[in-house]
Order: C-alpha cells, then sequence, then structure tokens
C-alpha cells in the first residue's frame, strides 16, 4: 500500500488487510485501529482493567471519530442489555463516525419495537417473475459490500429458479427393469423445481422464462430461529416485535448460525466491506444497515430502519409486480392477515419447527 | 410550413382512442437510443412506458429514486409519494381512510389523449359535403388504429371476446365508460377492470393484488398502483405466455464461485456430492 494513495482509488483495487478484524470503511487504505475485541482483551489481560478503563476515557475524548469509536465499542454492553442513555451515546459517537467516514451526514436510528406489531411478510409465489430487483434494492439499501472479486459481493435475497416439470404419457413405464427383476416403481415424471448449484445464477435475455418458476427466499425471521439457539455469545435475538437481529459489534464471526440457518440467509464478511462514499445510504439503524465490519455475520431484518419508521421494506416497495406483501400480523386489516386468511399458504421447510414468519402465498 | 410539420398536425390530430398506446410507443422509441447517462435519468417503475419517474434530488445527495445501471428500473426509493395526488373516495373503496390513498395521475402523461374526444372520436362524423380537402393540399397518409395498435383486429384481451367500446367510452374517447354508460377517467381504471375481474378487484382492494408502495399500516398512507400500471390493457395476456405481465430484463445475477465461468458450467460439469 502507498502512503500517498489518492482516497478516491476504487477500494476494490485495494490490497486485503490482513488484520484480524477492521472497521468498515470507505477507503480500506486508510490507516485503521488493527485490533478486535477478541485480540484486544486477550491482550489486555496483562494490564489492569481499571488502567484500561481510563485509556479508554481518554480516547473516547479524541478528535478522531472513529478511533474514538472503536474504543468505546470495547467497552460497550451486548445491545440488548444497553440502558437508553448508553444507546444514545453509542448512537451519537456512530453518527459521529459514520458522518466523516462517508463524507454526508449519516443517521443511526435506535427505534424499539412499538407494542402491538408483530411483523410478517408474505410473498406470491406465483407472480415473481424472477427479475431480481428485490435482490439488488436490497444491497441499495441495506449497505450491503458491493466489491467485484470473490468474497466481496453480499446479497442477502436469492432468488431460485426452479424448473417446471410434468407427467408424461411416454415416460409411463420408465424405472421398470427391462425383463425379469426387481421392481422398483416407475416414473412418469420429469424432475422439477431441482435446485442445482447454478440456478439461482440464471441469465437469460428476459424474464419470467416459460418454464420456469422463481423462488425468492432470504432470512424467515423464525419464531423458533436455529441461529438464535446455536450463537454462543448471544449477539443475535429475536425482537419483541418479530425480526430477528445482530448486534454486530458482538459478533466474533464463528458462523455457527450461518451452519444452522436452514434457509441459506445468513452471509459473511470475509473482507472489509466495499460500501463506495457515494453509494452509502446514510439513513441507518443499528441493528439494520448501518456499516458492517469486517469478520460479522449479517442478513436481512426486515429493513429494521424503513419498517420501524412505519414505510415498506426496499424489497417490497421496488417488486414491479407486487409480488411481496408486508404487514402486522396482529392487525387483522394488514395486507399479510388479509393473504393469510383468504389465501393458500404454505412456509418453507415447515417440517423443521423453525416457524418462519415469512409465508409463500399463491391465488 | 413544412411538410414535416403537417403531418405531425396531421397524427397529432387524428390521434383517435389509442393515444395512449402512441403516447408510450413514442416515449419507449425516444428512451431507448440514450442508454448514456444524460442530464436527465428517467427510470420506469412496473413497466416500460407506463409508470416512469425522473430521477432528481430531495435534498444534496438523497434521491428520490435510484435506477438500474443495467435494465433502467427502478431500483429503490427514496420518496414512495413523488409526483402523487390523493386518489380520493370511490366507490367500494370507502374503508380507505381521507387522503391515505394516493395514486400517479396517468392523464397528464398521455399527451395526445385531450384530443381524441374532440377531433375523431367525438362521435360526430366528420361532415364533408362535398368532400373537399384543404386548396393546395395533397391527401397525406393517416396511421390508421390498427398501425398504432397492431393487435386490433386481434385483442388478446378476452381473448377476442371483448372491442373497443367494452372499454372506451362512446362519446368521450378521453374517458374509459362503467356499467352504466357513465365515464370513468384514466387515472381510475380499476373501475373499468373490476367490471369483468372483480375477484382482482377485491384483492388489489385488500392489498392482496398487486403493488403498493408507503407505509405498511393498514391505516398508513401508501401509494397504490392501478391495473394499467403494471398491465397494457390492450395485450394483457402478452400472446402465448398467458401471464398478465409483460417480460423485463432482469437485474445482473450474484457473484460466480471461484472457477466457475458462467451459470452453465453446474449444468455442463454436474454436481459433485
Ligand atoms: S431464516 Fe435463518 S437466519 Fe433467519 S431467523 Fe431463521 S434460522 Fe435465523
Ligand atoms: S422483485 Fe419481485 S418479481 Fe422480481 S425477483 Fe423479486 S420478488 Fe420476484
Amino acid at each position: 500500500m502507498t502512503p500517498d494513495k489518492s482516497p478516491s482509488a476504487d477500494p476494490a483495487q485495494e490490497k486485503p488487510s490482513h488484520s484480524p478484524t477492521q472497521a468498515a470503511s470507505a477507503d480500506p487504505s486508510a490507516p485503521g485501529p488493527t485490533t478486535s475485541r477478541r485480540g484486544f482483551l486477550k491482550a489486555g489481560g496483562a494490564l489492569s482493567m481499571s488502567s484500561l478503563m481510563g485509556t479508554a476515557a481518554l480516547m473516547t475524548q479524541s478528535d478522531d471519530a472513529a478511533a474514538a469509536t472503536e474504543w468505546a465499542e470495547h467497552f460497550q454492553k451486548n445491545y440488548r442489555l444497553m440502558t437508553d442513555a448508553e444507546k444514545a451515546e453509542a448512537r451519537t459517537r456512530l453518527e459521529r463516525r459514520y458522518s466523516s467516514e462517508y463524507g454526508k451526514k449519516v443517521t443511526v436510528d435506535t427505534t424499539g419495537p412499538q407494542p402491538g406489531v408483530l411483523m410478517g411478510y408474505a410473498l406470491n409465489i406465483r407472480k415473481c417473475i424472477g427479475c431480481r430487483r428485490c435482490v439488488h434494492a436490497c444491497v441499495e439499501e441495506n449497505n450491503q459490500s458491493r466489491g467485484t472479486r470473490p468474497g466481496e459481493k453480499i446479497e442477502w435475497i436469492q432468488v431460485l429458479r426452479m424448473e417446471r416439470g410434468e407427467f408424461a404419457k411416454d415416460k409411463m413405464n420408465q424405472g421398470y427393469p427391462e425383463g425379469l427383476g426387481i421392481q422398483v416403481g416407475g416414473n412418469a415424471y420429469t424432475p422439477a423445481g431441482q435446485v442445482l448449484e447454478g440456478q439461482y445464477r440464471y441469465e437469460p435475455e428476459a424474464v419470467p422464462e416459460k418454464d420456469a418458476t422463481y423462488m425468492p427466499i432470504a432470512c424467515m425471521q423464525c419464531e423458533k430461529p436455529p441461529c438464535v439457539k446455536v450463537c454462543p455469545v448471544r449477539t443475535t435475538y429475536r425482537e419483541a416485535d418479530g425480526p430477528v437481529v445482530i448486534d454486530y459489534n458482538w459478533c466474533i464471526g464463528c458462523r455457527m448460525c450461518m451452519g444452522a440457518c436452514p434457509y441459506w440467509a445468513r452471509r459473511i464478511n470475509l473482507t472489509t466491506p466495499v460500501l463506495p462514499k457515494e453509494e452509502m445510504n446514510p439513513v441507518t439503524h443499528y441493528l439494520g444497515n448501518r456499516p458492517r465490519m469486517r469478520g460479522v455475520v449479517e442478513k436481512c431484518h426486515w429493513c429494521l430502519q424503513r419498517s420501524r419508521q412505519g414505510r415498506y421494506p426496499a424489497c417490497v416497495e421496488v417488486c414491479p409486480v407486487g409480488a411481496r406483501k408486508f404487514g402486522n400480523l396482529l392487525d387483522p386489516e394488514s395486507e399479510v392477515s388479509k393473504i393469510l386468511e383468504r389465501k393458500n399458504v404454505f412456509r418453507l421447510k415447515a417440517e423443521l419447527n423453525t416457524f418462519p414468519k415469512f409465508f409463500y402465498f399463491y391465488d | 410550413m413544412n411538410k414535416l410539420a403537417f403531418h405531425t398536425m396531421i397524427l397529432a390530430f387524428c390521434c383517435g382512442m389509442m393515444a395512449p398506446a402512441l403516447a408510450q410507443e413514442q416515449k419507449a422509441a425516444a428512451a431507448a437510443p440514450a442508454p448514456a447517462p444524460a442530464a436527465e435519468t428517467v427510470c420506469f417503475e412496473s413497466r416500460k412506458g407506463a409508470s416512469e419517474v425522473t430521477k432528481r434530488d430531495l435534498q444534496p445527495g438523497w434521491p428520490n429514486v435510484k435506477c438500474s445501471p443495467k435494465t433502467g428500473a427502478v431500483l429503490w426509493w427514496g420518496d414512495p409519494f413523488d409526483g402523487t395526488v390523493p386518489m380520493g373516495k370511490m366507490p367500494l373503496l370507502d374503508k380507505i381512510p381521507e387522503g391515505h390513498a394516493v395514486i400517479k395521475p396517468r392523464t397528464e402523461k398521455l399527451a395526445l389523449m385531450p384530443m381524441c374526444g374532440v377531433s375523431c372520436h367525438n362521435g360526430i362524423g366528420p361532415k364533408f359535403s362535398p368532400p373537399t380537402l384543404p386548396k393546395g393540399r395533397k391527401p397525406a397518409p393517416v396511421p390508421t388504429m390498427e398501425a398504432m395498435v397492431p393487435d386490433l383486429k386481434d385483442l388478446q384481451h378476452g381473448r377476442g371476446r371483448i372491442w373497443c367500446l367494452d372499454c372506451h367510452h362512446t362519446t368521450k374517447r378521453n374517458m374509459l365508460v362503467d356499467h352504466f354508460g357513465d365515464p370513468v377517467s384514466f387515472d381510475q381504471p380499476q373501475l373499468l377492470c373490476g367490471k369483468c375481474h372483480g375477484d382482482k378487484l377485491r384483492d388489489w382492494r385488500d392489498g392482496i393484488h398487486g403493488k403498493r408502495i408507503g407505509e405498511w399500516a393498514s391505516t398508513g398512507k401508501k401509494r397504490w398502483f392501478t391495473c394499467t400500471e403494471c398491465h397494457n390493457p390492450h395485450n394483457v395476456q402478452d400472446g402465448a405466455r398467458n401471464r398478465g405481465f409483460v417480460q423485463i430484463a432482469p437485474e445482473a445475477p450474484p457473484q460466480l464461485p471461484r472457477g466457475m465461468k458462467d451459470a452453465k458450467y453446474e449444468r455442463v460439469h454436474g454436481i459433485a456430492h
């Protein structure tokens, strides 16, 4: 890394830093603190805790917004255990840091769950045309990493392309052995819905394709989330209004949740996220789309920065066919409640008893 | 007056009732050859030509929309109520709290529409007795309705069971028509479409069918997309595919894993178990 590197240089071209964790930065060439929570606490074992606290207090007063935030974060509680005053403090210092880092006024919302609200989602599986606008809207809205090198591009939503199968007369006797043999059962069916590894990377000229149906998946915000059960540091949890969230500062990147999630919904930042300044969405939520660090897991949270303010998630607003619906499950007049009441509804992998609050329906 | 201007005038005056289609085509044609980021970015919301939005800054650095560099579709809304008007009370829609449903008016986009009902389709035939043409003018070809709507003789909507005047008002061609023969605005197409598609109208009213943006609470302020913002009424089945939404180009696929050249790789090489 050359010290005189222009700050406007494409971050994708930068040599990756090998520090264990590095704060999300619009410019990875900027010298960032290279200590992680783990590394720092290990090294700090020799020092007395009180002297550490003193240093932290000094650093918090520093003029360097990024450094002050880093230090304060090392002594920060899990978000769930913070008092309102501590939340406000964390919010102020993050707003200061992101604003200086991204060169625009960044807000970090800390609005909590509202009483009487249980968020729910419904998706009309027959309507989806597989245009992937939801995927890209999600990236725009939620400040996902958008680099071009492996591991630098993160997309929370996957749209699976499913083949349509059929029962065919001429295949009636397929699967039976010739002559004498053990009867194994016939197969008049052309296999459908097989998801090969490549089938969410389809590239036709236009969608929908005649022989395909599409199945978008993302975090299902399970009522009994396996990811929450396995998390060793309890950084991921279900909020009172439904969404399962992650306190990015407490995530140790062990990826247990990624293994536990049956819906492939979680993504890890293996590299420092690539988030160009001009593309950064400055309206953020602490548990939502604020910039992530290297080495933490992230996933869909139903756009908390929007939905806690009453607005639809970005994917709902962008879906050109209106396949996506969002609302309050406790309100009988809401769109999702009407769908549950009136339409044919199913949940993905219902047999796993994760009880998703994401419903697929068709009419 | 030069020849071109004259032709344009003829064309404008004989626009006929299919002006919406004409206006759309002109728009699409104008948008197609200029993918380069011009001073003004216009991107489409649901389908090309029907609902478009012009990109501008709500505040410095805070755009009203973000458009896809690949397909030109809206990818993100900063302000879901951009360019909307209150939908107003409608029969069957009395449950909406006042002012809480807004729509994007469509009529103002249809540049030639105000003339349809006064120039050619006013229900009174042209009075030529004896038939004359202005002095010194040669007869000029005018586009027929068929030229503007190629499927006119074989309108696929309703599989050939309906014709123009099932939807368009007989004497007010800049209006649609309801079951009682009363005119319906082009901004309220659901009152027309619901004549046949009652089940869809019910689902649309309850937020199950169709698209809404804005606030999710059932009493929240929402922008409702009306029928014609997503469906092209003249080609609602889109040929043999028999689906209500025309094909569009998809956004870019996710990143391929290292070593895979294209999306077909897995099919060619099989999957390792
Ligand atoms: S879908 Fe996966 S990430 Fe989302 S709550 Fe369920 S287990 Fe957790
Ligand atoms: S935006 Fe809507 S139609 Fe397009 S892929 Fe997503 S869910 Fe399907």
